[in-house]
């Protein structure tokens, strides 16, 4: 439980704040570079085809282009975001498998240039049959996108853990349930967008809107031949990620080429169409779930089989279908588990993480069941959960260890805090209310490649004068607060306030950091924050006590004064050296305590510059069996929310009225930052529950490309949202800290799905929950009784 | 994205809009607002060599009185027209409608001259329009001629506005004693929406304020082009107001949409839809003209 | 394409500039003025994040030409704080944690400026309708309404 913290668990300001209310803050965008070049990309309008010729004669004799690639002048080695399934190239090779899929890149003295230049290449293509859903892509004789994974099969999964047929023997009342979600955009505001400089030393610096700069690096590396450490990657500030900027982009990749190609930095931006056609977003998952309950309410089993609909390359697809099964073995106890997993390619854009990776709408169908189960067992939906939920210390059947768990206060918070009891049955039709419970990994347990590789390393060096400390990371700040958050953890971890310390981040040259998702920065990049802290203290007081001729253990810091425990110490000598060396300023240490200023500087004198490093990489965590590491982490956050809804029965529009949530954070190190968490996970789980859908034509061309006609949600669609922070204290955490980002979205689809079903009696089994779908069913259910 | 290249004019009279427009024929558009133009243009769908810019015409930008009827110029904002307070009674329908267009941003620029000329099924201006009975004003070489509005919409982005003419002005009957207006616009979001449905209601009543004198419902997103409901008019004429003629006359309605299925909703819900709002909306204007 | 000349007063100073008719008002004020708090996020006016004031009116200003701008004030969000004094939006903006990535926020705070220039004590109801043109991903808009609400009565007070 919250410690005796001084700037942890404060509400700070944000660093970036006032840089990003007034319009100072740069993204990539506002960068300026002499002699840029800009760069644009021809995209495949075909599903599916073979490309017979490419001839980009008259674009290179354009004047002002140049440089043209395409499949022939790049390199061909297959690149994507897992190794085991490297399935894309940097420009199609004889054959596009998607709309949109990249053929050609062309650099020019101007955009329009750049565009006129793609109008000029000629491409002859062979249009091929292709497929655009999971029935057309597994269907025999089906068109194949790749003939490494045939079948369509992007990876495939099949695991049981216990005996599952045991398990229901023991249940009397079983339920199989489907449901099907939507493919889903990241709606971040600010497209993708890179500029690369190739300079003539030979070096690539890539500055990017990446959540994950040390990904792009090795990408970047590998695709051009350039070794790791000539490969540099800056990250501006970044307009929101969400998962979809997890990986390199073909903005990355084509920039860094056609900057070496010109030597000009070259800026490539995406169109918001563009982004729909990159896609990399929520997949689209078709779940069945069978569970197995006692007539106490105890789950026994479940089998589950879910399909992922995953576009034309892997992207994360891999992670994802084990995140779909995996994420199921908690926060219930759950003794036996079987499932079987298919991530199958079609001839789409490709599908890869976002918020809650593979775990959301597999959450939602099981939550929803659980609510069924409870009305045919007559139970409250909440006493049923909390009959079944893991404590602290649980270890679920897939060897996933909740170290800290909270999910009985949550239950209990938002029972209490949406008047649930007052509520829950006894509100009239139309009006409904329905509840959900989730949790999510702190930080993936192991990286996207395969290495022992630190996943974070930091350096925290303390200004010669003394005042002040440079904190270092590569972490990547996309909007979530992460460099906030690391500053108040070396606050803390010093003994200084916050506004001792500066911050540099989202640099590679600053350390190694796997980057912004998993939800892994506070308790990964907190804990090599926390280690470089407190090696920097460790060091200043060794000096000083050797300096006051104390031992060590009597010193401390605290809110950056020289606490001495025991008698008084004479540091007069060390004050009148500080205040000589600053003769004539104002605002020097005075008082009867050592500032830690004049400590700071005594211990430069001594020792030189005083560099504190940390490092962290979890330790050896999950099973032995396949895909063991998926859904492994030191430590998970856990939630449950409650959803008020009204229900036009005219219209079937749904209309969220309130949410009611709280969340398990272990420990809160900016309250405000981990509120805002919560509310974002609410508004994009909200988007995904009632309106957002990526739709495609026959031709599998996207029909909604922009964010008129694909909705997330305005303001006016956001209900108000009561956010309790519930802080369980994590051993594994810094200060016990552990995720809010992603754990947060889980509960929200469901509360949704469950309240509709409170208020009309009718249950939503795809999303999103259209005001059509609403009234269809309520129709249907008219008619069946 | 970058717009294509074009010329830019600034004519100060409509006579030497219609110049420039005489002169470029089909390679020159109108803008006002720009809210569509530009858009479809950035998109490629339309690249004209010229641009006709109205900002530099007196008298396009005001609510007008010609003997009967209120003339509403075409450059008024959505915004202007929704904050009006010239739109009364039955009128109001244009305010309810340009409120629930887009967003403040886009109602700020977005005019209802370019709404009418646009000419989309689900337009937010055109369907209150429609139920006001609005005449399009248009100036051409041939001298100006007015159009009842049902018969200017020609389909999705169709219009009988001829490549030389202009719109000068919307006419609209005068705002009666007793008459009032609703609107009613379903889609997902509240905001930033195109509707799935939309429906304008005016009700004229009779001294006795029970007897219907006159009742219009018009459509969007139901037809090609925003409709009229004959059937809905013709269920409420001489009826006594309430909620059983209204639920005759949105049964009309239904009958007379001609909506489509399409990836934004099936055609058996828009008709569905039609029913609701139609009553909801002839429920509104039945309290707006009795002053509730 | 004859370039035209225009005159922009932008945040109280006057431009005169010469402009292409396909320029954009967004376009001249990032490009031409390196102004370029005024960020871009989907070009067709959907998002909101291009807002700038003009005549005091928040427009999308992807969707202006910057010909049609001539002859008007217009306010981006470098006119907004003075010097480095933060308006009282701003303020509570940073106060309330309704900044997370930012990019919305210059728009964001643009629009509820015009708001609170012309309504001094809105409810909720009119906070959400100034604000239902700026898209923001992040925050859930909650943090941002109560810091609208905030610097509302701040400023009254004052």
């Amino acid at each position: 439980m919250g410690g005796d913290y001084t700037v942890v668990g404060s509400r700070a300001r944000r660093l970036d704040g006032p840089e990003k209310v007034t319009g100072k803050a740069v993204y990539l965008d506002d960068m300026q570079f002499k002699g840029m070049l800009h760069g644009a990309i021809l995209q495949s309008p075909h599903a599916h085809a073979r490309i017979k010729s490419i001839d980009t004669s008259a674009a290179e004799a354009l004047p002002g282009v140049k440089a043209v690639l395409t499949a022939g002048n790049v390199p061909d080695t297959k690149y994507g975001v897992s190794p085991a399934r490297y399935d894309e190239n940097i420009l199609a090779i004889d054959r596009v498998r998607y709309v949109g899929d990249e053929v050609a890149a062309v650099a020019a003295v101007d955009l329009e240039t750049a565009h006129q230049a793609l109008e000029l290449i000629k491409v002859e293509y062979e249009p091929l049959p292709f497929v655009l859903d999971i029935d057309q892509a597994t269907a025999e004789g089906a068109p194949q996108l790749h003939q490494e994974y045939l079948g369509n099969l992007t990876a495939e999964v099949h695991q049981e853990f216990g005996e599952v047929a045991r398990g229901f023997a023991e249940s009397d009342l079983i339920r199989t349930d489907t449901f099907v979600n939507k493919r889903q955009d990241g709606g971040f505001i600010e497209p993708p967008r890179s500029v690369a400089v190739h300079d003539l030393s030979g070096n690539l610096t890539l500055y990017s809107s990446t959540q994950v700069p040390h990904y792009v690096q090795r990408t970047i590396a590998m695709l051009t031949g350039l070794s790791v450490g000539k490969v540099r990657v800056v990250k501006p500030y970044v307009g929101g990620g969400f998962g979809p900027k997890a990986s390199a982009s073909p903005c990355d990749i084509l920039s860094s080429l056609l900057s070496m190609k010109t030597g000009r930095p070259v800026k490539i931006a995406m169109s918001r169409e563009q982004v729909f056609l990159h896609c990399r977003a929520r997949h689209q998952f078709k779940h069945v779930m069978k569970t197995g309950y006692t007539k106490d309410g105890i789950i026994k089993a479940l089998e589950h089989t879910c399909y992922l609909e995953g576009g034309a390359y892997s992207s994360f697809g891999i992670a994802t279908v084990y995140y779909a099964g995996s994420l199921l073995a908690a926060p219930y106890r759950l003794p036996h588990m079987k499932y079987d997993g298919y991530r199958v390619y079609t001839n789409k854009p490709a599908c890869g993480a976002q918020r809650g990776h593979g775990g959301v709408a597999a959450r939602a169908c099981f939550e929803q069941q659980m609510d069924l189960v409870a009305e045919e067992l007559g139970m409250d939906p909440i006493e049923l959960r909390l009959k079944n939920i893991m404590e602290t210390g649980d270890v679920s059947c897939n060897d996933l260890s909740m170290s800290s768990l909270g999910m009985k206060e949550c239950l209990e918070a938002v029972q209490g805090g949406s008047d649930w009891n007052a509520k829950k049955g006894k509100l009239p039709p139309g009006k409904g209310i329905g509840m959900a419970a989730g949790f999510f990994v702190s930080g993936a347990g192991y990286p996207i490649y395969r290495s022992e590789t630190f996943h974070c390393t930091v350096t925290i060096k303390v200004q010669e004068d003394g005042g002040t400390v440079l904190v270092k990371t590569a972490a990547a700040e996309i909007g979530q607060g992460s460099d906030t958050t690391m500053a108040m953890i070396a606050a803390e971890a010093i003994g200084i306030p916050l506004e001792a310390v500066r911050l540099v981040s989202g640099d590679t040259d600053y350390g190694i950091d796997l980057g912004a998702y998993s939800s892994r920065t506070t308790l990964m990049t907190g804990h090599a924050t926390r280690e470089a802290g407190e090696q920097v203290k460790e060091m200043i007081l060794t000096a000083l006590a050797g300096e006051l001729g104390v031992e060590r253990e009597r010193l401390d810091i605290k809110d950056g004064v020289v606490e001495i425990k025991g008698e008084a110490v004479d540091f007069g000598p060390l004050r009148t050296k500080y205040l000589k060396e600053h003769r004539g300023w104002g605002g020097m240490p005075s008082g009867d305590k050592l500032t830690f200023t004049e400590a700071a500087r005594m211990a430069y004198l001594k020792l030189g510059t005083i560099v504190g490093t940390g490092k962290y990489k979890p330790p050896v965590l999950g099973g032995k069996f396949k895909g063991a590491a998926v859904g492994t982490s030191p430590a998970y956050g856990c939630s449950a929310q409650v959803a008020e809804v009204t229900v036009d029965l005219e219209t079937g529009q749904v209309t969220v009225d309130n949410i009611t949530d709280a969340h398990d954070c272990g420990q809160a190190i900016n309250l405000t930052s981990v509120e805002a968490q919560m509310e974002g996970s609410v508004s994009m789980g909200l988007g995904e529950a009632m309106f957002e859908e990526v739709k495609f034509d026959d031709q599998g061309r996207v029909l909604n490309p922009s964010l008129g006609e694909y909705h997330i949600p305005t303001v006016l669609d956001m209900p108000r949202m009561r956010c309790i922070v519930v802080e369980s204290g994590e051993p594994n955490g810094p200060f016990g800290a552990k995720e809010v980002g992603e754990g947060a979205i889980m509960p929200t689809i469901p509360a949704i799905l469950n309240a509709v079903h409170d208020a009309t009696g009718v249950t939503i089994t795809e999303l999103p929950i259209t005001p059509e779908r609403v009234l269809m069913a309520l129709k249907q259910k008219k008619r069946d009784e | 994205m970058l717009l294509p290249r074009f010329s830019y004019h600034q004519p100060a009279s409509v006579a030497e809009a219609l110049e420039v427009l005489g002169q470029h024929g089909d390679q020159a558009a109108i803008i006002a607002g720009g809210t569509d133009l530009l858009v479809n243009m950035k998109h490629g769908k339309l690249a004209p060599r010229h641009l006709v810019g109205l900002e530099g015409i007196d008298g396009l930008e005001e609510i007008g009185a010609d003997n009967g009827s209120l003339v509403v110029g075409p450059r008024l904002t959505a915004s202007a027209l929704a904050a009006s307070g010239e739109l009364s009674g039955a009128a109001q329908a244009l305010a309810l409608g340009a409120a629930s267009l887009g967003s403040p941003q886009v109602r700020n620029r977005a005019t209802v001259g370019g709404n009418v000329c646009t000419a989309r099924p689900a337009a937010d201006m055109c369907v209150p329009l429609l139920v006001l009975g609005a005449k399009a004003l248009l100036a051409g070489p041939d001298g100006p001629r007015e159009l009842p509005l049902d018969e200017f919409f020609l389909g999705p982005g169709q219009t009988a506005k001829k490549p030389g003419e202009l719109l000068t002005g919307l006419s609209l009957p005068r705002p009666a004693e007793g008459s009032g207006a609703g609107y009613e616009k379903l889609g997902l979001r509240k905001a930033l929406e195109i509707a799935l449905v939309n429906v304008a209601a005016a009700i004229w009543l009779e001294p006795d304020g029970k007897t219907i004198k006159q009742a219009k419902v018009a459509l969007g997103a139901v037809a090609p082009v925003p409709m009229l409901s004959p059937g809905a008019e013709a269920a409420l004429t001489g009826q006594t107001a309430g909620e059983e003629a209204f639920a005759q006359a949105a049964e009309a309605a239904a009958t007379d949409a001609k909506p489509i299925s399409d990836h934004r909703g099936s055609a058996q819900y828009r008709r569905e839809v039609v029913q609701v709002l139609t009553r909801r909306a002839l429920g509104q204007a039945w309290q707006a003209a009795l002053g509730q | 394409m004859d370039k035209m000349r225009i005159v922009l007063t932008v945040n109280g100073q006057d431009h005169e500039l010469l402009a292409a008719p396909n320029r954009t008002l967004a376009q001249t004020l990032r490009e031409d003025l390196e102004l370029t708090g005024t960020k871009q996020g989907c070009e067709v006016g959907d998002c909101g994040s291009c807002t700038v004031l003009m005549d005091g009116e928040p427009v999308n200003s992807c969707l202006v030409l910057a010909v049609q701008a001539s002859g008007k004030a217009i306010t981006t969000i470098e006119g907004v704080a003075e010097g480095n004094q933060l308006h009282p939006v701003q303020d509570a903006m940073v106060e309330h944690g309704a900044v997370q990535c930012g990019f919305c926020t210059p728009g964001m705070v643009l629009s509820a400026v015009s708001l609170l220039d012309k309504v001094p004590d809105p409810g909720d109801g009119e906070i959400r309708q100034a604000l239902s043109g700026n898209l923001c991903r992040c925050t859930g808009y909650q943090k941002i309404v109560e810091a609208v609400q905030d610097a509302a009565s701040k400023m009254e007070r004052s």
